[in-house]
């Protein structure tokens, strides 16, 4: 018995110790989607431009994923997050993901690899800290990059935090005065970079070569008095590519110095060594600070500038191969943008009136490649589309669900917001009122060849209908600042509020009013009037919010939208047309926490119709959920 | 004016107003837990994120706001309203309430996660949570971490940051009347952890070694303090109020053999004067 009890101390014991050093934590995460159309997967809008099997409405599907923690040494941890590749539906028994047969068969080996749920590393680190100032901390492997800013290189987006990978440097020789971090970043060869590439699949590169595609951040920090925050930040981003001329690299077009007829190249030599020219490359600065002196009120201003080469012989260029679909200017530009914010609070004594004002003027050749490409917000302006705007073309509003938000470029954009808040017990409310001007506005602007237009650039976009191809007249790219033709004005009015009435468990009101004036001249030739656009966008929502018990909210509600629109699409030869949507999209939301469960819920039918001049009408009714489980532990 | 309605207006008033606010100061750059805790290295946590500066309790009428200002502007990182927040992601704030000022009645021990204890002429009676996550949120968490505080735990009507202030709106009924400067008052800040540990109330954890979202500083096991800043001495804001909360962190032990062995803190409340 005490022979058991000592074996059972020392078991714990041992027990106890590893689980000091190592840690462990898992998710299950199962979506449901369902539509009432035939398409079959577990992703609203996938891959835009390359297939895959995964994107369809309708679909259930789970994803699991591990993360360990190990503490090395005591200053020592490394870490990963191994994750189950999300895409197998609930019905995809056997699927092995070996073989991928050319159409679904009984064979359970007919999908691949997406629908196989494989286990895939997603990310790795080791950090390791220092009791030094200059340098505290060392990561070398996975980061979301949250560290740098949405300007120069964005952190990644949820589904991608640890898919970037680094080497990371931190440290502060002066806690307040003096805080510094440094990274050296892998590109991503498949996005950050010209026709989202770092070389693989471009037409120009015989021998595409990305894996010495780097980018560079260095932060500076300093806390020169209290309540003031400085921050310096530079990011070079480089895509290289070898030279091809050299008679040492594989594929050289001069292997023996010598040209097609025989002749010796001048200069041409063998040493061992590749040489190598940048492809892609882009410079971004940003100055910002952040001044909280005043209990009255807080400030910001930021400023930056960026420079962006591409190098015509190793690029291809998009704008004039791909029909203007390319995420830069297809030219060396450098742009500035200056941002600066204000905050005064309980504005003449009243408590909880808030007035916020931004003056932002970004200029038209700003290029951040690196920069974020979702989930984030730079304007104070609810903008255009719900989500929030990004200075970079590079955006992503793809691999999401069609209740995800959606986000648009601000690259020059010009003008400002005033936004009230007033928070009371009952009562929040918040105006905002927003003038854009662009400083894309121009005449016979080269969108054959340098400006990417997206291909769409004309009329308001519906991102409830919203597809790659555009065969549904879903307006304006997001990612869209050029137009060959030019001459934009846009104002954004918006209410919106919650009111708590109170009653029962505590109802809550809803409501969200917003007008957008949008006019664009287009071509501002003498006596070209017929192409002048004018958007007038009402969108109205409201809804009911009630807790019927612990954990568990009700949400009913209705979103009603019409837009008029003279002149929404067309050309100047083919004329334009004045059309006017209406949409009614009322819809129920559940939500549910229990313990470490958590459930969603999201049902709403969508009515649009859609009266268009010049081509034939279209009337839709969609009825689509979409539901999740998380569990962790 | 009828009897009636004066009388009405008597026994209302000292629901609806109890005159001064409630000031405590604390001092700048203490947010050090015991004098040894550091921030997370992830660059979310930006310095003087935690660090107390002021708590004010203000008479708002037939509410009670409380504002807690920190050295830094309130920032939202993680989007909150994308999960049902309040608009800021880091802070969580813990405003403990002891109302009866009677030895032994109330909670000696703090909310999950905090690992620290009241002294026993000093429970606490209401906690009022100052935190980014919603209602629902907090009710969930609330049922399976902390039933038996249940009653005794305030989510505010409204929470909202402005500035480097949060800003939060509760009936005073919910603290069973309008605060008294003769109850005793104590503010713990934490970080609000979205995935917390089983037994943790959305608390971010402190480690002997600072981690990308863990504090360090402290210790492995949950016998040390998971309070970055709070209140100490007479709430003034003195430079020795530091010193004062870096002693009553301290006085914890651990046993390294034991996870579950140690000694907790106890943490001061403070009387306004």
């Amino acid at each position: 018995m005490t022979r058991a009890l000592l074996t059972l101390a020392l078991v714990s014991s041992v027990a106890q110790a590893e689980n000091v050093n190592f840690e462990v934590n898992g998710k299950i995460y199962t979506k449901w989607l369902y539509r009432n159309n035939d398409s079959q997967g577990l992703v609203s809008l996938g891959n835009p431009f390359w297939p895959d099997n995964i994107t369809g409405d309708n679909g259930v599907g789970s994803e699991f994923e591990l993360g360990l923690l190990g503490r090395v040494g005591k200053h020592v941890e490394a870490g990963v997050r191994i994750a189950s590749r999300f895409g197998a539906l609930w019905q995809d028994w056997w699927e092995n993901g070996d073989i991928k047969y050319s159409e679904e068969n009984t064979s359970g080996e007919s999908l691949g690899m997406n629908r196989s749920q494989y286990l895939k590393l997603r990310g790795y680190w080791v950090r390791a800290t220092f009791p030094t100032q200059w340098l505290e901390s060392v990561l070398i492997g996975s980061s979301d990059f949250g560290m740098w800013n949405e300007w120069t290189i964005g952190k990644s987006r949820y589904i991608d935090r640890d898919n970037g990978k680094g080497v990371f440097l931190q440290g502060s020789p002066h806690t307040e005065y003096f805080r510094y971090t440094f990274g050296l970043i892998a590109l991503p060869k498949l996005f950050v970079g010209p026709g989202w590439t770092t070389g693989p699949g471009d037409s120009l590169l015989r021998a595409p070569f990305y894996s010495q595609d780097w980018a560079y951040g260095l932060k500076f920090e300093s806390n020169p008095f209290e309540g003031g925050r400085i921050t310096l930040l530079g990011t070079i981003t480089r895509d290289s590519e070898i030279d091809t001329s050299d008679p040492d690299a594989v594929g050289s077009l001069y292997p023996d110095c010598k040209d097609e007829l025989g002749n010796a190249v001048p200069s041409c030599q063998k040493n061992g060594a590749v040489d190598a020219f940048s492809r892609y490359s882009n410079a971004v600065v940003t100055l910002e600070a952040q001044i909280d002196t005043w209990t009255g009120g807080s400030f910001n201003a930021l400023g930056g500038w960026s420079y962006s080469r591409v190098d015509p012989q190793l690029a291809t260029n998009g704008v004039k191969n791909n029909e203007g679909v390319f995420p830069l200017v297809f030219d060396d530009v450098h742009g500035w943008f200056v941002r600066a914010r204000g905050e005064l609070f309980d504005l003449g004594g009243a408590d909880g009136l808030t007035l916020k004002f931004e003056y932002f003027n970004i200029d038209q050749h700003f290029m951040s490649i690196f920069g974020q490409r979702r989930e984030g917000d730079v304007l104070l302006t609810d903008g255009f589309l719900d989500g929030g705007q990004l200075p970079t073309l590079n955006l992503a509003n793809e691999f999401i669900d069609f209740d995800d938000l959606w986000y648009e470029s601000c690259v020059g954009w010009h003008g400002g917001t005033v936004l009230f808040e007033y928070s009371t017990t009952p009562v929040d409310v918040a105006l905002e009122g927003t003038v854009i001007g662009y400083n894309t506005d121009g005449q016979y602007r080269d969108v054959a060849e340098v400006y990417p237009t997206f291909l769409h650039s004309d009329g308001y976009t519906d991102t409830d209908l919203y597809d790659y191809a555009n065969v549904l007249d879903r307006g304006r790219d997001p990612r869209n600042v050029y137009r060959q033709f030019q001459k934009r004005l846009s104002a954004i009015v918006m209410l919106k509020g919650l009111w708590r009435t109170g009653a029962g468990r505590g109802l809550d009101v809803g409501w969200k009013l917003k007008f957008i004036y949008d006019k664009d001249r287009r071509d501002t030739s003498e006596g070209m009037t017929q192409d002048d656009y004018l958007g007038l966008i009402t969108t109205g929502r409201v809804w009911l919010s009630y807790p019927f018990f612990e954990g568990f909210t009700v949400s009913l509600g209705a979103q009603v939208s019409f837009w008029k629109e003279d002149n929404r699409r067309g050309t100047p030869k083919a004329g334009y047309g004045d059309d006017s949507t209406f949409k009614a999209k009322p819809f129920l939301d559940l939500r549910y926490s229990y313990e470490g469960l958590s459930f969603h819920y999201y049902l709403e039918y969508l009515y649009k119709d859609a009266e268009r001049e010049r081509d034939p009408s279209r009337t839709w009714h969609v009825i689509r959920s979409k539901a999740t489980l998380e569990v962790a532990w | 004016m009828r009897p009636i309605t004066l009388g009405l207006i008597a026994l209302l008033a000292p629901a609806l107003a109890w005159g001064d606010d409630i000031t405590f100061k604390d001092p700048r750059g203490d947010d050090k837990g015991p004098g040894t805790y550091v921030y997370p290295t992830n660059a979310v946590y930006k310095s003087g994120s935690f660090d107390i500066l002021e708590v004010k309790l203000k008479d708002a009428g037939a509410d009670v706001e409380v504002s807690v200002t920190v050295a830094a502007k309130i920032e939202d990182p993680w989007d909150s309203k994308k999960w049902g927040g309040n608009g800021f992601s880091l802070q969580m704030g813990f405003l403990f309430i002891d109302t009866d000022r009677k030895a032994g009645s109330g909670f000696d021990e703090g909310l999950p996660g905090l690992n620290v204890r009241f002294p026993n002429d000093a429970r606490w009676d209401k906690v009022v949570l100052l935190s980014p996550q919603g209602k629902t949120r907090l009710e969930a968490e609330i049922g399976s971490k902390a039933a038996k505080m249940k009653s005794a735990i305030v989510i505010p009507t409204t929470t909202r940051a402005q500035g480097a202030t949060l800003v939060a709106k509760l009936p005073k009924s919910a603290l069973g009347g309008a605060p008294s400067k003769t109850w005793a008052f104590q503010l713990i800040m934490q970080s609000n952890e979205g995935f917390p540990d089983k037994k943790d109330f959305l608390t971010r954890k402190v480690n002997e070694v600072k981690g990308e979202h863990r504090f360090g500083g402290g210790h492995d096991y949950d016998c040390d303090p998971h309070a970055i800043d709070l209140l100490a001495g007479e709430g003034k804001g003195a430079a020795g109020e530091a010193q004062a909360q870096y002693t009553a962190l301290k006085a914890h032990t651990c046993d390294d053999n034991n996870p579950d062995g140690g000694t907790r803190a106890t943490v001061p409340m403070i009387v306004p004067k």
